[in-house]
């Protein structure tokens, strides 16, 4: 691999094969590992386009990397040169009135909605990643959260994007051909720059949290909240989970509402509390459960999904508004294989939210695998960009 | 103390400011992780301001360590040119700077 071509053009800082960094680009989040052959840090749209004709004539895979939290392997490299967009990290400009914003792909989410608040705007997809995660990397895994229940997946929010794709072209898409990108994970190329919708930000916030002794119970009251105007996250801990973050070990559910229904109404409780929920995934983590799993289910499935969580006392979170549920479990456990043979049979979706990157490509049906090359196709027919990952 | 070890989750890269200002994985806290984590003894170590920004937002209270980092790398004798000449400084001068007269404002900052 000859890497001075990159070297005249990015500049020596911006590509490195150091020890220090194959190491840390080999991993993201997930605790998955692969191998990275080198890093490069572009910074402008032509510095893509180059680097991507320089991997077809190397014949090398190209891995887009926003923060690295992705949950599923989908930033892992296999013999890859991994290109982190964080240096891509401008706001070009805030429009208050058309509520939009023109932003780089590695503007990261909490900065953007720092920024937006004296606009009394936000983006108001809140992965619990959100103080870290990209925006690159929140449309290419079509990122949900807390807040998915009222204001949808990132895709919702998203009115255009410049995508760099695997033949070097640049191409700016809108409307339905944003489905060729969002949630995509990046197999179709480099976004580089995303014109986002925003909303109002609301002026109150308030939760109510509910604990249950049973899944049935939980469920009706997840139904009843449901049909609340005013509710903005709906939130599930099991009672597994509930006993390894020290709460009481039972099953919990937590509302939040844009109006003063909630019982808890001071706003630094409320922003204490959802901290605490940020971190809910690395306290499970570190209480030896660093597998997170997403399965999505409706109806009769979800309950059956809960039930069987509860029956073999698997520590288990989620966005219940929106059926998306987090098991974790440890390294190697057996039990994640039946989960997913059950999901399918209960009706539900292997990924809600996380994507299928590289942990879940076996579970990843037929018509799935063809829309994926198809989509190389027309993107990427070289497959330069995110080889094997998808399908 | 106990140090729980770093689940690598990524939610402290942006409150370093090391992080802040290189944008490399590597001098994030969760790279210091990984790289102690792999035995690796990398001068990367000393860039580490050990102000604990990161330890503060960690959900699960890891400790980056960078004195012990560091311990590590004196002990492998890798060290900083401006390290060197400021541990020498002190032992021979008393003070970081170098020789200075009665009042004299140092010239040359030395720190690692
Ligand atoms: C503690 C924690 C909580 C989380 N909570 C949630 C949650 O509530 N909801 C949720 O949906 N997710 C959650 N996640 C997962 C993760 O944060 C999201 O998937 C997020 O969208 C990833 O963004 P990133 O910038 O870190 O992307 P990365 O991890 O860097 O990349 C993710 C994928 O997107 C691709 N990609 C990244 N940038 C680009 C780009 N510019 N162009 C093309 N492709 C690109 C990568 O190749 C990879 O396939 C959580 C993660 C953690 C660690
Ligand atoms: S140091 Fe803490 S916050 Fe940072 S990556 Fe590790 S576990 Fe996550
Ligand atoms: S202690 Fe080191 S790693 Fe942690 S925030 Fe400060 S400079 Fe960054």
């Amino acid at each position: 691999m000859n890497l001075q071509p990159l070297c005249s053009v990015l500049g020596e800082q911006r590509v490195s094969t150091s020890i220090e960094d194959r190491l840390v680009y080999a991993r993201d989040a997930s605790r998955m590992r692969g191998e990275c052959l080198a890093v490069v840090w572009p910074s402008s749209p032509e510095q893509v386009a180059f680097l991507v004709e320089w991997a077809r004539q190397e014949a090398v895979d190209l891995v887009p990397r926003g923060a690295g939290t992705g949950l599923c392997g989908g930033a892992v490299p296999q013999r890859s040169v991994v290109v982190d967009l964080s240096h891509l990290n401008a706001i070009k400009s805030v429009e208050p009135e058309g509520k939009l914003v023109h932003v780089e792909a590695g503007v990261v989410l909490g900065t953007l909605n720092r920024r937006l608040e004296p606009a009394g705007l936000f983006l108001p997809v809140i992965p619990g990643s959100h103080r870290a995660a990209a925006i690159g990397g929140l449309i290419a895994t079509d990122a949900a959260g807390l807040r998915a229940v009222r204001y949808g997946l990132m895709g919702n929010w998203v009115q255009s994007v410049t995508l760099v794709d695997g033949s070097g072209q640049v191409r700016h898409l809108s409307g339905k051909a944003l489905g060729d990108v969002v949630g995509r994970e990046g197999v179709t190329g480099f976004i580089l720059e995303a014109i986002l919708r925003l909303a109002p930000r609301p002026r109150e916030r308030t939760v109510t949290i509910m604990a249950f002794d049973d899944e049935a119970a939980l469920l009706a009251q997840r139904d009843r909240w449901l049909a609340e105007p005013a509710l903005t996250a709906l939130e599930y801990l099991n009672r597994h989970a509930a006993a390894l973050i020290g709460w009481e070990p039972r099953h919990h559910l937590l509302a939040e509402f844009d109006s003063d229904q909630g019982e808890i109404e001071d706003p630094g409780q409320v922003r204490d509390l959802w901290r605490d929920r940020d971190g809910l995934y690395p306290q499970l983590a570190r209480c030896g459960h660093p597998v997170i799993e997403d399965p999505q289910l409706s109806g009769p499935g979800l309950a059956e999904l809960l039930r069987w969580l509860d029956q073999h006392a698997i520590p288990a979170f989620g966005h219940l508004g929106l059926g998306i549920v987090h098991p974790c479990f440890a390294f190697d456990d057996g039990r994640i294989e039946t989960l997913y043979e059950s999901v399918a049979a209960w009706g539900g979706r292997v990924s809600g939210e996380h994507g299928i990157g590289l942990k879940k490509r076996a579970w990843v049906d037929e018509r799935h695998r063809e829309e994926i090359r198809r989509l190389k196709q027309i993107y990427d027919p070289h497959d330069i960009i995110n080889r094997g990952k998808l399908s | 103390m106990d140090n729980p070890p770093c689940i690598e989750c990524g939610l402290c890269r942006e409150v370093c400011p090391i992080f802040e200002v290189l944008r490399r994985e590597h001098i994030s806290p969760r790279g210091l992780a990984i790289l102690a984590e792999e035995g690796i003894a990398s001068p990367v170590f000393y860039q580490c301001t050990l102000c604990r920004a990161c330890r503060t937002l960690c959900p699960v209270d890891h400790d980056p360590d960078g004195e012990r980092l560091r311990a590590r790398l004196v002990a492998r004798g890798v060290e900083t040119e401006a390290n060197r000449e400021m541990i020498a400084n002190i032992r021979q001068h008393g003070n970081p700077f170098g020789p200075l007269e009665e009042g004299e404002i140092p010239k040359r900052l030395t720190c690692c």
